[in-house]
This record gives C-alpha cells, sequence and structure tokens, in this order.
C-alpha cells in the first residue's frame, strides 16, 4: 500500500551498516593478514591482500623466543605471554574493586536525597580532569612509599581511581531504572539491606554492574603511561607497555608487532562480545521502559 | 539471619524513621556509603594533585635544584609567550573539535543504524565494539603500519585501483599527519560513543514516535522532535568523555607521528609529558597539565550548564 | 617456555586463584623477588641486547662474587624511566648513561664522581682523549666507556656500480649527483634515506653532516652562532632542501622513518645510501641479517665543499648513582664493564666488539690482532679508524638546556625537509631557541 518506489530506510540502513562494518574490519583485517605473514611478505609491495605463505611463527615466538621461527633477541616476544596475564589480573581486579566500592556510593546517589549530593558527584568527575601526566610523578612517590611499584597493587589502585567516578556515574543511572518497590517488597519481608541487594537488586542490577566492569576493564587494559612508569619487570607489566617496546625494540619487525596486537586485542574482545547484549543494556539509563 | 544482619551498623530491621536505612537518616548514610569509594580515590589522588599544582608554581627543573623556588603564577604567564605551548594548544584544541565532532556525528549514526532492525544488526552491533578492545598504543602501530610509505596497506590499495601513481609519504604532509591522527583517535574511541548513545536510543518509549507519526511527522521532525531531547543526556555523556579524551589524547599521537612532521601534531599532552618527562622542567610541565585540567572542566561545565539551564539533565 | 615459567612466575598464578587476597598481598609483592634488600648491585641499561649483557653480568658475578640484578629498560623511554626511578628513590647502584643525558644528570645530582675510585687513572690512560673529556664534567670524571662510535656515509657499493659509479661521494653536490643517476637508471627512486621520525633521542646524521663541513654551531660560550658567523647549517639545511623536495633523492618518507626500519630498508637494499654508525655495518655485511650483505662500505660523510673532513663520535657509559650503598660493588662492576677484567684486558669492550661491532674506547683495541681480523669481515679497517681520528664529541651537550635543544632542532629539521620552512628561517629558528633556552635556565 505504501510502497511508493524503493524501500530507502533499507537501503540507507544497509549501505551504512556496511560503511560501518568495513570502517572497523578493513584496519583490522590488515593487522590480523599481517600476523600470519612472513617478514618478506609483509614488506613486499603491492601488499599482499592474503598472506601467500601463512605461517605461525610470528605467535609461536610468544611462547618460544628462541624457536626456529623465532627472530633473534626479541624480548618483546618473550615478555609477551606475561605481559597478557598481568593485563588480565590487573583488569580484572580493577574491575572487582570498582564494583566493589562503586556500588555503594551509586546506590546513595541513586536512591537517597541528600545535601551536596551533585557535588558530590562533581568531586568525583572532577578527580578526572587532571591529565595523568601531572600526577604520575606524585603518583608513583606515593606508590613507592606503599611499597607497591612493580606490582598488580600499583596499577589496580591507579585504574580505579580512574575508572571509580564513571563507575559511580554508570550505575547511579542504572539503579534509578530499577523500580524501588523492589526493595519495599524485600523490606515487607523483612529483609535486612545487605541480604535485599544480595539476594534481589543486584541481580536486577546485573546489566549494570556488567557494564560498568567493563568499561573499569577497558580503561585498565588500555593504559599506558602509567604502567610504563609504576612498572618495570614482567612482574607486573601489561601489554600496552610490551606493546610500546615492539615500535623501538631493536630487533623486532612488523609481523611480531602485528601479531602482539592481535593477541592484545583478543582477550578484551571476548569479553565484550559475550556482554554486549548486557553493556549496551547496562548503560541504558534515565528512564523506566 | 538476624546473626548476620546484627553485625552490621547498618540494618534494615526497622521500618520506622527513615526507613531502610536504619537510625542514621538518608543525608549521614548516604555519606556513610560514600566513604569507601572517596577514601580511595582521595587518599591516592589528593595529594598528587595537590602537590603537583604546588610545583606548578614554582621553578623547578630536576637539572638544576638548586635554582628552585617560588615563583607564583609566573609559569603560567610565561606560558602564553611559549611559542611551543601556543602551537601545542592550538594543535589540540583543532584536533578535540575534529575527533569530537567527527565521533558524535558517526557515533550518532552508528547508534541510529544499529538501532534499526536489518540482516547482521547483531553481528555489527559486536563488531562496531572492537575497536574499544584496542589499547591505544597498538592502535597508533596499527595505523603508522596502514599508512607506511613503503609497504602501506593503504598506498598498495590506491595504486592498485589506480588513484595514486606512485607511493605516498602521507605522514610526511602536516595536514595529512593531522588528519590521519584524528581517524586513528576517532576509530579507538567510536565504540564507547556509540554504546552509549545506543543505549540511550533504545530507552525511547515507542509510543513516541507512533504518536508523531499521528501527528504526520517525517523522519527529520521525528529525529528533532523527539530522539534528539531524549537524548540529550546521553550526549552529554558523550561529548564529556570524549573532549577529555581528545583534548588529552597520547598514546596514539605518540605511536604515530612523535607529534610531527614539525609541530603538525604536537598536542598538548605529549608536550606536557616532554616537558616533564624529558626536559624534567617539572614546574612548566605541570603548569601546562593544569592548563588541561582548567580546559577540560570548563568544558564539561559549559556543557552541564548549558543542559541543566534546558532542564534535562539531572544529576 | 618451561625456563621462562619459572617459580615466580608460577607464584603469581597461585595468586591470581586467590584473586580477592591478592590485593591485600601485594604490598609484599606478589611473587615479587625481593627488590628491597638482596645484597645485590641493582644494575640497569637501555635493552639493547639484553641476553648478551645479562650473559657478560653473569660472567662477572662468578668472577668477583658479587651478585647483581640487571634490568633493561626500552630505550625510548630509558631517559623518563630513570628520572622518575631517581625522584622516586628507587634507583639503581650502577646505570648506562648516554653522553647526553651526563651534564642533566650530574645538574640533577643523580650521579657521582669516581675520582677517588681504584685504577681509574688505568682505564683514562688506555682510551682515547674525547672519550675521556666526554665523560668529565667540570673536572671530575664520572663514566666509564661502554662503547663509542662516529656516523659514516655507509653505502651500498653494488647498486652504485649498477649506475657505473665507482667512489662515494666527497661533497654534498656529488652526494646528489650520484644520487640522480641512481634515479635517472631506475635503479632507486629515492636512494637516500635518512631516520627524520621524532623521537626523544639525538639525530646523530644531521650532526654528522654539519661536523663533515666543519660547522661548529655554537661558540665557546655556547652562544649559537648558526644564523650568523657559522654558516654550514644553513648550507646543509639548503642542499637537504633541493635533495629531499626538488631532485626527492632523499626519500620523502624519512620524517617517518625510525633508526630500525631504515637499517631494515637499508638491508633489503631499498636505499643506496644512509648515514649509520659504524657499528651498523657489522650487522648490513652480516648474510645472516641482510640481502645486502658484502656489498656494504663507509666512507667519511659527505661535506659542503668536498674537502673538508669530520663526522660526530659519542660516548655511552657506565655511571654510579649518588647515593648508592653499595659504592665499591658498584665500581667493580662498571670496572669490569667499562674497563678490565682481572686479566687487566678491556674484556667487555672487546666482547661487545665481538658480538656487536661497537666501536671501543681502548687505543690498543685498534692495533689487537684478532679485533683487526675481525674488523676487516664488515669494514676496512683504513676507513673505519679515519672516521675516528676526525671525529668530534658535541660540545653543547654539557649545557643543560640541550635536550629542548636537540628536539626543537629536530622539528626543524622536519619541516625543512618537508618544505615547510626555508634554510634562513631554520637556522634562524635554531638560534632564537638556544637563546631563549640559555636565558630560560640561566
Amino acid at each position: 500500500m505504501r510502497r511508493r518506489g524503493l524501500p530507502w530506510r533499507k537501503i540507507v540502513v544497509y549501505v551504512l551498516a556496511a560503511f560501518f562494518a568495513l570502517w572497523i574490519i578493513l584496519p583490522f583485517y590488515w593487522i590480523i593478514a599481517t600476523s600470519f605473514m612472513t617478514e618478506a611478505d609483509a614488506l613486499s609491495t603491492p601488499p599482499d591482500w592474503i598472506p601467500t605463505n601463512p605461517t605461525l611463527d610470528n605467535y609461536l615466538a610468544f611462547i618460544d623466543p628462541s624457536g626456529a621461527g623465532a627472530l633473534l633477541g626479541s624480548r618483546a616476544a618473550e615478555a609477551i605471554p606475561y605481559a597478557l596475564l598481568n593485563s588480565a589480573v590487573v583488569a580484572s581486579m580493577t574491575a572487582v574493586l570498582n564494583l566493589a566500592l562503586g556500588i555503594s556510593a551509586a546506590y546513595a546517589f541513586a536512591r537517597m536525597k541528600f545535601r551536596g549530593s551533585q557535588v558530590l558527584l562533581m568531586v568525583y568527575l572532577a578527580t578526572r580532569m587532571v591529565p595523568g601526566v601531572a600526577i604520575i610523578i606524585p603518583f608513583y612517590l606515593v606508590m613507592r612509599s606503599l611499597n607497591l611499584l612493580d606490582t598488580y597493587g600499583a596499577l589496580v589502585l591507579s585504574y580505579t581511581t580512574f575508572a571509580l567516578p564513571f563507575t559511580i556515574w554508570i550505575l547511579k543511572d542504572y539503579f534509578r531504572t530499577i523500580p524501588s518497590e523492589i526493595e519495599d517488597a524485600a523490606r515487607v519481608d523483612g529483609c535486612s539491606w545487605w541480604r535485599m541487594m544480595r539476594s534481589v537488586f543486584l541481580p536486577i542490577a546485573a546489566p549494570g554492574l556488567v557494564a560498568a566492569a567493563i568499561f573499569s576493564f577497558m580503561t585498565a587494559w588500555n593504559e599506558f603511561m602509567f604502567a610504563l612508569y609504576l612498572t618495570s619487570t614482567a612482574n607486573a607489566q601489561t601489554i600496552p607497555v610490551i606493546a610500546a617496546n615492539f615500535a623501538t625494540d631493536l630487533n623486532v619487525s612488523f609481523t611480531s608487532m602485528a601479531a602482539a596486537g592481535v593477541v592484545a586485542v583478543i582477550p578484551p574482545l571476548i569479553l565484550v562480545l559475550i556482554f554486549q547484549r548486557l553493556i549496551v543494556h547496562g548503560l541504558a539509563s534515565g528512564a523506566v521502559r | 539471619m538476624s546473626t548476620a544482619t546484627s553485625q552490621r551498623p547498618v540494618s534494615a530491621r526497622r521500618k520506622s524513621g527513615s526507613g531502610m536505612y536504619g537510625r542514621l537518616g538518608e543525608g549521614p548514610m548516604a555519606y556513610l556509603m560514600n566513604v569507601p569509594a572517596l577514601v580511595v580515590i582521595l587518599s591516592l589522588i589528593a595529594f598528587p594533585i595537590g602537590y603537583s599544582f604546588w610545583l606548578s608554581l614554582q621553578r623547578y627543573n630536576l637539572k638544576q635544584p638548586g635554582l628552585r623556588r617560588f615563583l607564583g603564577l609566573s609559569n603560567y604567564i610565561e606560558l602564553f609567550g611559549d611559542a611551543a605551548f601556543r602551537n601545542s594548544i592550538t594543535v589540540s584544541a583543532a584536533f578535540a573539535l575534529v575527533v569530537v565532532s567527527m565521533t558524535i556525528v558517526m557515533a550518532m549514526t552508528a547508534a541510529l543504524v544499529l538501532n534499526e532492525s536489518f540482516f547482521g544488526r547483531g553481528f555489527l552491533r559486536s563488531l562496531i565494539l572492537l575497536p574499544w578492545a584496542m589499547p591505544g598504543v597498538v592502535n597508533g602501530l596499527m595505523w603508522r603500519w596502514i599508512f607506511d610509505a613503503k609497504v602501506g596497506a593503504l598506498n598498495g590499495a590506491l595504486a592498485s585501483l589506480g588513484f595514486i601513481d606512485s607511493y605516498q609519504a602521507w605522514l610526511t604532509s602536516p595536514v595529512a599527519a593531522f588528519f590521519i591522527a584524528c581517524v586513528a583517535e576517532v576509530w579507538n574511541i567510536l565504540p564507547l560513543a556509540v554504546i552509549i548513545l545506543l543505549a540511550g536510543l533504545s530507552t525511547i518509549p515507542n509510543e513516541l514516535y507512533d504518536a508523531a507519526r499521528v501527528d504526520r511527522a517525517n523522519i527529520v521532525q521525528r529525529f528533532q522532535h523527539v530522539t534528539l531531547p531524549w537524548m540529550l543526556h546521553p550526549l552529554l555523556v558523550v561529548l564529556i568523555l570524549m573532549t577529555m579524551t581528545s583534548f588529552r589524547a597520547f598514546d596514539v599521537v605518540y605511536v604515530l607521528t612523535g607529534g610531527g612532521p614539525g609541530d603538525a601534531t604536537n598536542v598538548i599532552a605529549l608536550q606536557t609529558a616532554r616537558t616533564a618527562f624529558a626536559f624534567t622542567d617539572f614546574g612548566r610541565g605541570n603548569a601546562y597539565a593544569y592548563i588541561i585540567t582548567l580546559v577540560t572542566l570548563l568544558i564539561s561545565v559549559i556543557y552541564i550548564s548549558f543542559l541543566y539551564r534546558r532542564g534535562k539533565v539531572d544529576v | 617456555m618451561s625456563p621462562h615459567l619459572n617459580r615466580r612466575r608460577l607464584l603469581q598464578l597461585g595468586a591470581l586463584a586467590a584473586v580477592p587476597s591478592v590485593l591485600a598481598g601485594c604490598g609484599s609483592g606478589a611473587g615479587r623477588s625481593g627488590s628491597g634488600d638482596t645484597g645485590a648491585v641493582k644494575f640497569q641499561g637501555w635493552d639493547f641486547e639484553s641476553q648478551l649483557v645479562q650473559q657478560n653480568v653473569d660472567r662477572f658475578v662468578d668472577k668477583a662474587g658479587i651478585k647483581v640484578d640487571y634490568t633493561p629498560i626500552t630505550s625510548a623511554q630509558y631517559v623518563q624511566k630513570v628520572t622518575a626511578q631517581f625522584t622516586g628513590g628507587t634507583e639503581p647502584d650502577a646505570l648506562y648513561v648516554y653522553d647526553d643525558s651526563l651534564a642533566a644528570w650530574i645538574g640533577a645530582e643523580y650521579l657521582q664522581p669516581i675520582d677517588d675510585m681504584p685504577d681509574l687513572d688505568k682505564v683514562y690512560d688506555a682510551i682515547y682523549p674525547g672519550n675521556a673529556e666526554t665523560m668529565t664534567y667540570d673536572g671530575k670524571r664520572y663514566g666509564l666507556p661502554y662503547y663509542t662510535d662516529s656516523m659514516a656515509l655507509t653505502y651500498n657499493v653494488e647498486l652504485l656500480a649498477k649506475a657505473g659509479i665507482k667512489e662515494p661521494p666527497k661533497s654534498l653536490e656529488e652526494w646528489e649527483a650520484q644520487a640522480k643517476t641512481l634515479q635517472d637508471k631506475g635503479i632507486l627512486e629515492h636512494p637516500i634515506g635518512l631516520s627524520a621520525q621524532l623521537s626523544d633521542t639525538w639525530w646523530a646524521w644531521w650532526w654528522g653532516l654539519v661536523f663533515a663541513s666543519g660547522g661548529t654551531l655554537f661558540d665557546d660560550k655556547m652562544a649559537p652562532t648558526m644564523a650568523t658567523t657559522d654558516p654550514v647549517s644553513k648550507d646543509v639545511y639548503a642542499w637537504m632542501q633541493q635533495a629531499a623536495t626538488k631532485s626527492k633523492v632523499i626519500d620523502p618518507a624519512s620524517t617517518t622513518l625510525l633508526p630500525i626500519p631504515l637499517d631494515n630498508a637499508f638491508m633489503a637494499g631499498k636505499y643506496a645510501y644512509i648515514l649509520a654508525a659504524r657499528y651498523g655495518s657489522r650487522k648490513y655485511n652480516d648474510p645472516k641479517a641482510s640481502k645486502v650483505a658484502g656489498k656494504v662500505k663507509m666512507a667519511l660523510p659527505p661535506s659542503i665543499d668536498g674537502a673538508t673532513e669530520g663526522t660526530v663520535s659519542n660516548t655511552r657509559m657506565y655511571c654510579l648513582s649518588k647515593n648508592t650503598e653499595k659504592k665499591d660493588d658498584a665500581y667493580k662492576l662498571i670496572y669490569y664493564l667499562g674497563g678490565f677484567d682481572e686479566n687487566d684486558d678491556p674484556y667487555t669492550a672487546r666482547f661487545w666488539f665481538e658480538q656487536q661491532g661497537l666501536g671501543f674506547a681502548f687505543k690498543d683495541l685498534a692495533n689487537d690482532a684478532k679485533i683487526k681480523e675481525q674488523l676487516t669481515k664488515w669494514a676496512d679497517p683504513a676507513v673505519y679508524a679515519h672516521l675516528a681520528e676526525v671525529a668530534k664529541p658535541r660540545r653543547v651537550i654539557a649545557e643543560p638546556w640541550y635536550t629542548e635543544y636537540e628536539i626543537e632542532t629536530q622539528k626543524v629539521i622536519q619541516q625543512v625537509l618537508t618544505g615547510q620552512s626555508d634554510p634562513v628561517a631554520a637556522v634562524q629558528k635554531m638560534a632564537d631557541t638556544a637563546a631563549a633556552l640559555k636565558k630560560q635556565y640561566s
């Protein structure tokens, strides 16, 4: 009935969807393809769009740096497995700590009326206005006095301060979308606040919690400058630090750099893919459907 | 369960008074609930913030510890006569402007597209989050590799499609290098913007659109009168986040161009890091950093107050 | 993997299983092998061939019975991380120092003189005066030499021969003409490669070109002369701009090239000429690393008039930090590394030359039969020695503002290479920068 001419809306949607898909895929594809190439193929012109002699050597070098396919003396490659572990631990611990600290604060903002609540929220945000370069040296001093240099602790604590303001913001918005009748019902049952939170409220708030946790996880996973200064050995160096080494290490090739890039992306990518729905839902704030 | 609850100072056993929050009353209780977060943030950040600000008021270069002295605001005043500073603040402002506007437009478009139903939507929704998982350093390396003058994929693609005759050294042109840095930054930060906006879109009640349709509003009018007002809050969050991120962009640019060619991509975060760590001039370096702070603070306040006036924000 | 997955890592993995308790435990350091006090000398350097360093340090530990805790740090961030460590009081006992950083780190009270340490004269008498001078500041001696080297015009004989060129260029003009021939014959589009991506380290090639033509840049009081009485920089800029933007014999991509990619491209036969440290030729002529092995030779960097000779040299060194509590042990370590071993042999200098071709500061090694034999495999000993004779260190590195000056100069050079700035404006900017910095630091 309303079929006048072409379904423009559909066409526009598909064209744009294709554009965004290519925008993401093309650069990333090139990194993946490079990571499976031999050095010679990677440097060929015109580029080898599909690796002609696909090889796993660049990845194997991470596991066995002295192996046959590995490059001579690439310390950065050797550090990759440790860096992955370090990044995973630091990012997970940051996420957990952020939730632990953020939940009660966010609950207060979401459910209680109190004087200065807006100012307090701004105080949280304001701590994020000072750029990292300004505070890194004094932060280094703090971490030294806590004897935390080159440990997970230093990184987890710094990333927690980075991510906490937004964690609180995200959680607060999400908590507001949960009808307060839920708490009322629990109260009628004579349930304690803690028990109500644990068994009723937080499960309902799961999407918000996931969104906030992923947000802090990513903040920690991607951070470079603090990781660079606060760590010095495989004890705690994270993926971005090692990736930066790849740019300067005196013996590394681009193919192994690409492989490092791919492994740096995969773990958080898996998380994001698993939780994609929950993240979007968790950020959906401001109104009750 | 009374044994478990009785250990806690906070319990909701009483139904009287302020209800669930125990005897304390809502106000003090709310602050109490903020204590853990505040303690952690303030104990870790307050000293660094205060100390670095204190340093910004001094002549303090590590190379000349003997000449350290209090200067007041001189470092700040001198900055405006400093060509490197003026240049880097201009570059950063332009960078932030381009990055934020590109991000907002692209993220809004992407969010609107992803809010439609079409084949492959679930796939694209996941795919678009991919760059979020890429550390800035890796992202910078990736774009370097793509724009490489010798073996770059872009040169290869353009040459085989016949757009260029010979390979171009893209990053050697100041203008090109600037925009490449912008694109690399946008690529990296777009996902977060998209999901925040997408989340916002998903909360718009369908009835509003239905009502608008009944009023025979066309698609532009519907966007203008339904979508946009509803989206002000998420847009605000995106604006603040993206402005902050792009104004202090560091790792992508550091890896991609190192600030060059010449001064073309010498963003303020790079200049700050260089002043503080390479030149060990902590006084000036921190003054730079507090200019960044001031600017981001100012921009955030402008955004927020603008939206306050429109009554769209409750924080 | 098993040798790398040591016990320490397993402890850390164990800690991972107990996430909630880890944070509380990190004060003591989950799996951290007490960097507190184990009695070991803490030693640190940038990460050039860190396995070889470790190997050599282990040899010292075996012989001297002194424990050493060696940490390599990424070279690109070395200076910044050392600064952070000294600021935080977590500095090592002994460390590598760039000649570029020496004055700044002495000024910052990071380092201590070693004049009163045993047998220092023995080393200083055995090394070239230029190296000794570079490691001396304000009449006090601070370092023991790690390596020294000078910049050479490094060229690919085979590519030149293809264009019918037999001798490397002596003057800049000749250089451009030769490169043009290569270009015209379709052998290479851009025969000359330079590493001109902004970085926090010096651009040795630029200094080499200026010194080759007798440029001084500064007078004795370190007042800038490059825009007034010393025309060399301007003329070199004019040549560079011509060669980069008109004839395009200098690769326009140079401003995006870091040293390693440049080396790789040269070793893949993509450049006919580069300016490189002498030791680079060992790798360029190594069939395992390079496709152009056996075809790479060195010459003096070309000069403006084709007759002046000169180049730049540098000295990397080992120093002691000011507050080390293990001064004697740490000195023994750096004496072993930068001086002599128990047989009074400069073992480490020899080791580096043999392993990586790094230039040595010890005069006697130049006549050492074994070294000579090694050297002939990858360089012409006569040219190699001649480069050392005409090389000069940069005197301006003793100024506290040197780092700023170097970085601003690099930006100017990029602007010259990309045609954003003309040579006269460029040297004026350098002079203004130097004058402003001098004032700022006074």
